[in-house]
């Protein structure tokens, strides 16, 4: 950095900061008064809850959208074409639609008409399922996308080298290219987990009572506000910040080998 | 080594890499192709080195029949040793690594021989400091020698070297040269092909030289340096021994 830019980096960073300051007090000033700690305080196990259902939920959709992006990307290789271009078309619907479309349409018209009773009838919580379902199903097909574009950037190079070497087809999967491609792949796939846990809280619209219906629950029968709403947001980067971090990490870490 | 090549057709879409190309070596050590660039060496080498199957015509090595089926060309290469021009090693693999594990899951060697192995041969080839470095961290040339290290650890047939020093400066490919010069020496059976001229002379027994897709000349080295019949071959030698 220049002296000048010394300068104007000092400049901008005390604005910041005094902008930052300014909108809090004024939020505080405005709500201050009628925050009550003592409301959340009051409904802490319902949050506990609801967090435990959003964590265990994005634990679950994390395994079920590795096997989806699998699946996703070998049917993209596939060597027969109608599996590769139904594969595009799905997953090409899939990006292409909002996830609140998927959980409305998924869950009330195709899913719970098809699944509810069955899995009600073997004990299990049918929400919980499909939810799991149709959120692994959208992040997979991000998922398969990342996979492809990981396994695709690995030089014809390596694969010939690997020929050359007298590897197996198998071996010259196992050795060579899924250990690179998941070198790069790692950053943008710790990347997508965040989306993943914060994209379940949209799961409130199916009355899943996860993190956030339960926090809207609890701030609309309580009148709450700020004490409803920072642990609703510090709640989720308790999951998100360390995946950030992770992914970040990852990162650096890979790009000191190519 | 005894090559038997005849009327061998290799086409990507529709260029005809080589046309009806045939060749014979009664016996020789090292061989060298030279030629221009396109005309056809490095295909020919692929075929030879079983990493490409041809179109047409029947290939004989050592009097054995070059093997068709995906699994027989897969045990072919394991017997024999490949070198590209570039980016051989694996790069998530340090020098060592890059050598043990061919030998541990290609050949069935027990980890403890193969780091034995691989420990002597990057030794022998002045890596000896360099064996935990992952290829990134090491100079083209070093490179290329862990990759011939790679080749040559579990002790092939023939070794099939594609244009090595093409990618180097001079310094590095004089580097490359020498390792190649010692392993011709200590009786390795070699097939290379490159744009050295004078490297080429000094070392192989017999020289090639590969043209739209056929070979244009076969001659022992200093024949064809100094009695080249070919037209083409005596354009292509006054053009790149000019300087």
């Amino acid at each position: 950095m220049t002296a000048r830019q010394k300068i104007a980096n000092a400049m901008v960073a005390v604005a910041l900061a005094a902008a930052a300051v300014w909108l809090f007090t004024a939020v505080f000033q405005a709500l201050g008064r009628q925050t009550d700690w003592n409301k959340a305080w009051e409904y802490r196990e319902t949050l506990w809850r609801g967090w435990q259902t959003t964590v265990g939920i994005s634990l679950a959709a994390l395994i079920g959208s590795l096997i989806f992006g699998a699946l996703f990307l070998l049917g993209q290789r596939s060597p027969l074409p109608v599996v590769r271009w139904s594969c595009r078309a799905f997953l090409e619907f899939v990006r292409d639609t909002p996830l609140l479309v998927h959980l409305l349409f998924g869950y009330f018209v195709i899913f719970a008409p098809l699944m509810s009773r069955s899995l009600s009838a073997y004990g299990l919580n049918d929400k919980l399922v499909i939810s799991i379902l149709l959120l692994s199903v959208f992040e997979g097909a991000y998922l398969g996308e990342i996979l492809r574009g990981g396994l695709e950037s690995i030089p014809k190079t390596q694969w010939e080298s690997a020929r050359a070497v007298g590897f197996s087809p198998f071996q010259i999967y196992r050795y060579v290219i899924i250990p690179q491609t998941l070198r790069r792949v790692l950053p943008a796939m710790a990347g997508l987990f965040v989306s993943l846990i914060k994209d379940s809280s949209l799961l409130n619209v199916i009355g899943v009572t996860e993190y956030f219906y339960n926090t809207k629950n609890f701030i609309s029968r309580s009148y709450a506000g700020l004490e409803g709403y920072i642990p609703l947001a510090v709640g989720y980067l308790l999951l998100t910040l360390p995946l950030a971090w992770l992914s970040h990490r990852l990162e650096r870490h890979f790009r000191h080998e190519t | 080594m005894k090559l038997e090549v005849t009327g061998l057709t290799k086409c990507y879409g529709k260029t005809q890499a080589l046309k009806e190309l045939s060749l014979q070596i009664e016996s020789a050590r090292i061989v060298a192709l030279i030629g221009p660039s396109g005309g056809g060496k490095s295909t020919l080498l692929r075929v030879l080195g079983g990493l490409e199957t041809p179109d047409k015509g029947s290939i004989a090595v050592n009097a054995h029949a070059l093997p068709r089926t995906p699994r027989e060309l897969q045990a072919y290469r394991r017997r024999n040793g490949f070198l590209f021009q570039q980016f051989n090693l694996f790069p998530h693999l340090t020098a060592l690594k890059n050598i043990t594990l061919p030998l541990e899951k290609v050949h069935g060697y027990s980890a403890g021989r193969a780091i034995k192995i691989a420990e002597e041969t990057l030794a022998r080839f002045g890596l000896g400091d360099h064996q935990y470095k992952l290829p990134a961290q090491l100079s083209g040339g070093q490179q290329q020698r862990a990759a011939i290290a790679r080749a040559v650890a579990h002790q092939p047939e023939l070794l099939f070297l594609d244009e090595p020093t093409s990618a180097l400066d001079p310094e590095m490919t004089a580097e490359v040269l020498e390792l190649i010069q010692e392993l011709a020496l200590a009786g390795q059976d070699i097939i290379f092909s490159t744009h050295e001229m004078g490297f080429a002379k000094e070392v192989a027994n017999q020289i090639g030289f590969v043209a739209d897709g056929k070979i244009e000349e076969l001659a022992s080295a200093t024949d064809l340096f100094s009695d080249t019949a070919s037209p083409t071959c005596r354009r292509f030698l006054s053009k790149v021994m000019r300087y």
